[in-house]
């Protein structure tokens, strides 16, 4: 093992951009680190370089520990990606820099020179300046220096980041030739899938500092684990529908699942397929291929080679799709499929067919549980009603418990693993924790772990309220344990983005959960304006396409806290869905805010949708 | 600032702008100068060398060059560390220190004499107390020494610091990873880039500390033939009333300042100013 990464984890402030992530690279692999910006990809690389000192976790290089060695001492070849030639020094002198600085003599110096920028393209041009050199070129005398003292390991930061496509292309030919001849271990960052393709033996797969997925390129695009990982790694179609006797259910799509990624009865499924993997033909396909349905073409766009096609067709019952992402206020189904440029289809109306699909992994919704401190019956009865939720919904529970000291935390620590309740969970993870709670909840809730948050209306204040409602980004369900059974789910939306994904993430609880659902609109006036009326027809639609039928109704109140309020009050319903607004205008006037009134004002658990982040 | 005359051939449509220029710097700049250099050698080039000769004006020169010299070397170092300093390290009140080292340039070169004056000087705040022990910074090469260092400090900086901002960070972590320490990063990679500032930095300080006039007047106590400078001398000989002795040495002074200014000019592809 050349490369030994153990749970390596760097914070900037109480935010960790590289977390507990461990990887093992094997002598002479070409391994690529993929992607998106700020997901800590370029930060573990500079861990690895000892440019940055992790907060915790091991570096080993070829068995060495070199955890805690400045950078000069670890034997890392590093390629920055704005090259970093020296200006002052010929292309040369920039080569020859680390064997000079390691007392190589000059004769052995001219010949390693030699080799390298023959090697990576450039010989004749070592009297050459940087100024006197192309983007291309730099970054070729940045690979021959980086190389030049025989590093290691070798470290390239978006080495082709700046550089257009053409020479693009070019470079990373003559990066995986001169790897390959070289041998030497590399890691390369990158959040171009195409350039990960092209380049990796292996390819990592990093977000919010965890890498989620390792393996060869072509394993991980076709046959991805997790959702973020599928839809990371090229276009596709996924679908979530339920399995049952050994089949992922899609209304009248079956899709047998294979024995790898088995299923219970009644579980989530959700399947992918990509654009080359789904058929177009013009007459119903043969028997022995799975159809999705007859369906409308809506867009074609020439690619070169192929062209994409994407097909509209009707909603499949009992199933969601995730991507390509439906717009809200449409129900039906969006496929989408590469077919050879010189296919004509003349037809409005074609068949979709698959060739070849896979069932992703079921991954189970993350519920973080949080109950505070009260009398031992409340905490039970919060307790008791997050295991029904969390059953019915199948989340995994990760259960908070927040100690003022170290002894009160063992004292904690004691109870919940005698609990019985406690332990009624299925596979708890508990987190016990000093200091205060909101904190800790606000910080675990950042890196997106969790689906969804829970706490006990009883345990919090309004401060904490009001904190959580400014800061989290997971939806924040307050529960009112008295209504247990959540049968009827209230919606209230209005017109505008936030109204979207209130809906959406309603809907989609209200699917988990066999729920009725009802959308509440608050008018001043008792008029409904053309946007409402437009906002309320769209959200229904929404709600069609995940099987729900949603009952409208419209209030006139004079704000709207106060008309759900009153809603509330009136029906039958159990959970009441609102949304946040994040950290707006909430500070001036803090207890002006709707969420707020709303959550002080009913007695039935509240669900805070907060905005969708981009 | 010269770019735009040279190399265009002067039709007549822009001889007029040309003229106009011409006509508004001869007043300004020109025609004082050559006053100058038409005063000193009104006596003939006899009584300019005596002039020049003389005991008291050899030393004036002497000096102010062993001052400048100094200045310029000591700032050199000094001015650099400070850049390396403020444009690599981060620290609380970061912002206040730049503006606190750039504050000679605004301060008037009177009220730095001044204030050194009140801290050094034989009633100074700090003075007083070496006054006991036979120190006496004042009025002696000492205090025109720190005088000139104060006013000149703010050149150096002010010239390598833009040059190590722009140097991304990293060309030195580069310069780690292929194995250089930190002391030979800053010799063989962060030094070399910074050749052109340091030049023109230490010749920018030079020039200066060569024409200081406010701070010098007041630290020296313009005592001749132990703290007098040339540009004290040439205003001691003017109120004495020796005009032709005075104007003999602002000749030379001038003559001195264009030879490092046209260095400037070489060495630095015209951006001086």
């Amino acid at each position: 093992m050349s490369i030994v990464l153990d749970r390596l984890t760097k914070l900037f402030g109480n935010h960790s951009v590289v977390d507990q992530v461990s990887l093992e690279l094997a002598n002479g692999e070409f391994f690529v680190l993929l992607g998106s910006s700020g997901s800590g990809k370029s930060t573990i690389l500079r861990l690895i370089a000892g440019l940055l000192q992790p907060d915790e976790g091991q570096i080993l290089l070829h068995g060495r520990n070199v955890t805690h060695l400045p950078p000069q001492e670890r034997g890392a070849g590093f390629v920055f990606q704005n090259y970093s030639i020296f200006r002052h020094m010929n292309v040369a002198q920039n080569v020859e820099f680390g064997l000079k600085i390691r007392k190589i003599s000059v004769e052995e110096r001219a010949r390693r020179r030699e080799q390298l920028l023959d090697m990576v393209g450039l010989a004749g041009l070592d009297q050459r300046y940087a100024d006197q050199l192309s983007g291309g070129q730099l970054q070729r005398v940045a690979l021959a220096r980086a190389l030049a003292y025989e590093p290691n390991v070798l470290l390239l930061d978006e080495p082709f980041g700046a550089l257009d496509s053409r020479i693009r292309t070019q470079l990373r030919r003559s990066l995986k030739e001169v790897q390959r001849r070289l041998k030497v271990t590399t890691i390369l960052v990158t959040h171009d899938q195409e350039e990960a393709f092209e380049l990796a033996d292996r390819i990592g797969v990093i977000d919010r500092g965890r890498i989620l997925e390792t393996g060869r390129p072509e394993a991980l695009y076709s046959r991805p684990r997790s959702l973020f990982v599928a839809t990371f790694l090229g276009a596709g179609t996924i679908l979530v529908g339920k399995a049952g006797s050994g089949q992922a259910r899609f209304g009248s799509l079956s899709l047998p699942i294979p024995p790898e990624s088995a299923h219970k009865d009644g579980e989530r499924a959700q399947v992918l397929f990509r654009p080359e993997q789904v058929v177009i033909s013009e007459e119903m396909p043969d028997s022995g291929i799975p159809v999705v349905g007859q369906g409308k073409i809506i867009s074609r766009i020439f690619s070169g080679a192929f062209q994409r096609v994407r097909v509209k067709l009707p909603h499949l019952p009992e199933t969601r799709q995730v991507s390509p992402r439906v717009p809200f206020g449409e129900e039906g189904l969006l496929v989408d499929a590469t077919v050879p440029a010189e296919t004509s289809l003349n037809r409005e109306r074609v068949w979709v067919g698959l060739r070849a699909w896979h069932i992703l992994e079921e991954p189970h919704l993350r519920m973080l549980l949080y109950v505070g401190k009260q009398e031992p019956e409340e905490a039970g009865a919060c307790l008791g009603f997050a295991r029904d939720l969390s059953g019915r919904i199948n989340a995994q529970v990760t259960l908070l418990g927040v100690a003022e000291n170290r002894e009160s935390a063992d004292e904690l620590d004691r109870l919940f693993s005698k609990d019985e309740l406690v332990q009624s969970f299925d596979q708890p993870d508990i987190q016990i924790r000093t200091g205060n709670a909101t904190e800790h909840l606000i910080r675990m809730q950042q890196d997106g772990l969790y689906d969804l948050l829970v706490l006990d209306a009883g345990s919090c204040t309004n401060t904490m309220l009001m904190e959580l409602l400014e800061c989290c980004t997971t939806p924040l369900l307050v529960a009112r344990e008295k209504r247990k059974e959540l049968q009827h789910i209230l919606i209230c939306t209005a017109a505008g983005e936030p109204g979207k994904n209130d809906v959406r993430v309603g809907g989609r609880l209200a699917r988990r959960l066999n729920a009725s659902v009802t959308l509440l609109h608050i008018t001043g006036n008792g008029d409904l304006s053309s946007v409402a009326r437009e906002h309320l027809d769209r959200a229904s639609a929404t709600l069609r396409g995940l099987d729900i039928s949603g009952a409208v109704r419209i209030r006139q109140a004079a704000t709207p806290a106060e008309g759900i309020v009153a809603e509330a009050g009136e029906g039958k319903h159990d959970l009441i869905v609102v949304g946040g607004h994040g950290p707006r205008v909430r500070s001036l006037f803090k207890f002006d805010d709707v969420t707020f009134q709303v959550l002080n004002g009913v007695d039935r658990s509240v669900l805070v949708v907060p905005v969708e982040e981009e | 600032m010269m770019r735009g005359t040279t190399g265009r051939n002067i039709s007549g449509r822009n001889a007029l702008p040309l003229g106009l220029l011409v006509l508004v710097l001869m007043p300004l700049l020109l025609m004082p100068i050559a006053a100058v250099f038409i005063f000193a050698f009104r006596g003939g080039p006899g009584a300019f060398l005596r002039a020049l000769s003389s005991q008291d004006a050899q030393f004036a020169f002497r000096f102010s060059l062993l001052i400048a010299f100094a200045t310029a070397a000591i700032n050199a170092f000094v001015g650099t560390f400070a850049a390396y300093v403020l444009s690599k390290y981060r620290f609380p009140g970061k912002r206040s220190l730049t503006i606190m080292v750039n504050l000679p340039v605004a301060i008037p070169t009177v009220v730095i004499g001044t204030s050194l004056l009140l801290l050094w000087g034989p009633i100074g705040l700090l003075g007083q107390m070496l006054q006991p022990l036979g120190l006496q910074p004042m009025f002696s090469p000492v205090g025109v020494l720190l005088a000139h260092l104060v006013v000149t400090f703010p050149y150096m900086l002010g010239t390598i610091k833009p040059l190590l901002d722009e140097l991304e960070s990293t060309y030195e972590e580069a310069a780690y990873t292929i194995g250089a320490s930190r002391w030979q990063t800053f010799f063989h990679i962060i030094l070399p880039a910074l050749r052109k500032g340091l030049f023109t930095g230490t010749l920018l300080t030079f020039a200066h500390s060569l024409g200081e006039f406010g701070a010098t007047v007041l630290v020296s106590g313009n005592l001749r033939l132990r703290t007098q400078t040339a540009p004290l001398f040439i205003f001691a000989q003017f109120e004495a009333g020796n005009i032709e002795t005075a104007n003999a040495v602002a000749a030379a002074l001038a003559l001195l300042s264009f030879v490092l200014f046209f260095f400037l000019f070489r060495y630095t592809g015209e951006r001086v100013i």
